[in-house]
């Protein structure tokens, strides 16, 4: 596969795991709202209270969290790139139908990508940042190790699914 | 066809917007006037992300719009966009006046034609 985008260390962190579970459901665990809501919040810090996807070019990556005490905040964004069972790529950078947004947040692109290996899927999340004080910060406030823990809910929810 | 689109993809994103307690406290601060971001941050025990990302949310929908001036970014209410809203609900009372006057003209005959009768 073509590489689209360079990995660098110092702005950006990537988590890899194996999936014992075939591409196609990897893929529908991540794009469908029915299963983001089983995964995608650290369960002991919250739930998602609400979850919109439009799965292609210029779609809205909407996906509201609850934590505990009940206060939700919104995650909001645009997605870029969509190849089926390959790759998922979403920026935080800009709003729905690619509208530049305005704010004043840490904004970062996700990148999702599987691949076949055996009867299982590679699967890798890169989040790539502006530089090293965003990357820094996300670190700090908690994104980082929410996603990791995100990212093994979503190897347990899918490999239930099987 | 298209125009009905958009204006319901507009309603989407206003009643969106309006569906939250914290950017619904924020319209009405807001209404009162101008604010800058960490203004409208400190009645709220929230992480600045998550309040942004708020905020960000309110700007999309097109209720609020901001300016930035050096590093401060300042708020303020944008009033046209309620009308999506206003002009929803008011067309779903018009909706409902009608069918009740209907309805009660209705009885009113019915009352009249058994005392004729």
């Amino acid at each position: 596969m073509s590489r689209q985008f360079a990995f660098n260390p110092k702005l950006d962190f990537a988590i890899e795991r194996f999936i014992d579970a075939p591409t196609r459901l990897v893929w529908e665990a991540l794009t469908k709202p029915e299963h983001l809501k089983e995964w995608y919040m650290p369960k002991p810090w919250g739930r998602v209270s609400r979850a919109e996807m439009d799965v292609r070019p210029g779609g809205i990556f909407s996906i509201d969290i609850a934590t505990a005490d009940g206060q939700e905040s919104p995650n909001l964004g645009c997605f870029l790139d969509v190849i089926p069972m390959e790759r998922l790529v979403w920026t935080s950078m800009l709003f729905p139908g690619y509208r530049p947004a305005v704010f004043d947040d840490i904004p970062i692109t996700a990148i999702v990508t599987m691949e076949p290996v055996g009867t299982g899927t590679r699967y890798v999340f890169t989040a790539l940042h502006r530089d090293e004080a965003d990357l820094e910060k996300n670190k700090a406030s908690g994104f980082y190790q929410g996603t990791e823990i995100a990212v093994d809910q979503f190897v347990e929810h899918v490999t239930a699914m099987k | 066809m298209v125009s009905n689109m958009v204006q319901s993809a507009a309603a989407d994103e206003v009643f969106y917007a309006l569906s939250n307690p914290t950017r619904r406290k924020v319209l009405e601060r807001l209404s009162v006037g101008p604010a800058t971001v960490s203004e409208l941050a400190a009645p709220f025990d929230m992480q600045l992300p998550s309040f942004v990302q708020h905020l960000s949310v309110l700007e999309r929908s097109r209720l609020v719009k901001s300016t930035k001036c050096g590093r401060v970014r300042t708020y303020e209410i944008a009033p046209k966009r309620f009308k999506v809203a206003e002009d929803w609900l008011n067309a779903r009372r018009q909706q409902w006046e009608t069918r009740l006057d209907q309805f009660d003209q209705y009885v009113t005959r019915l009352k009249e034609k058994e005392s004729s009768s």
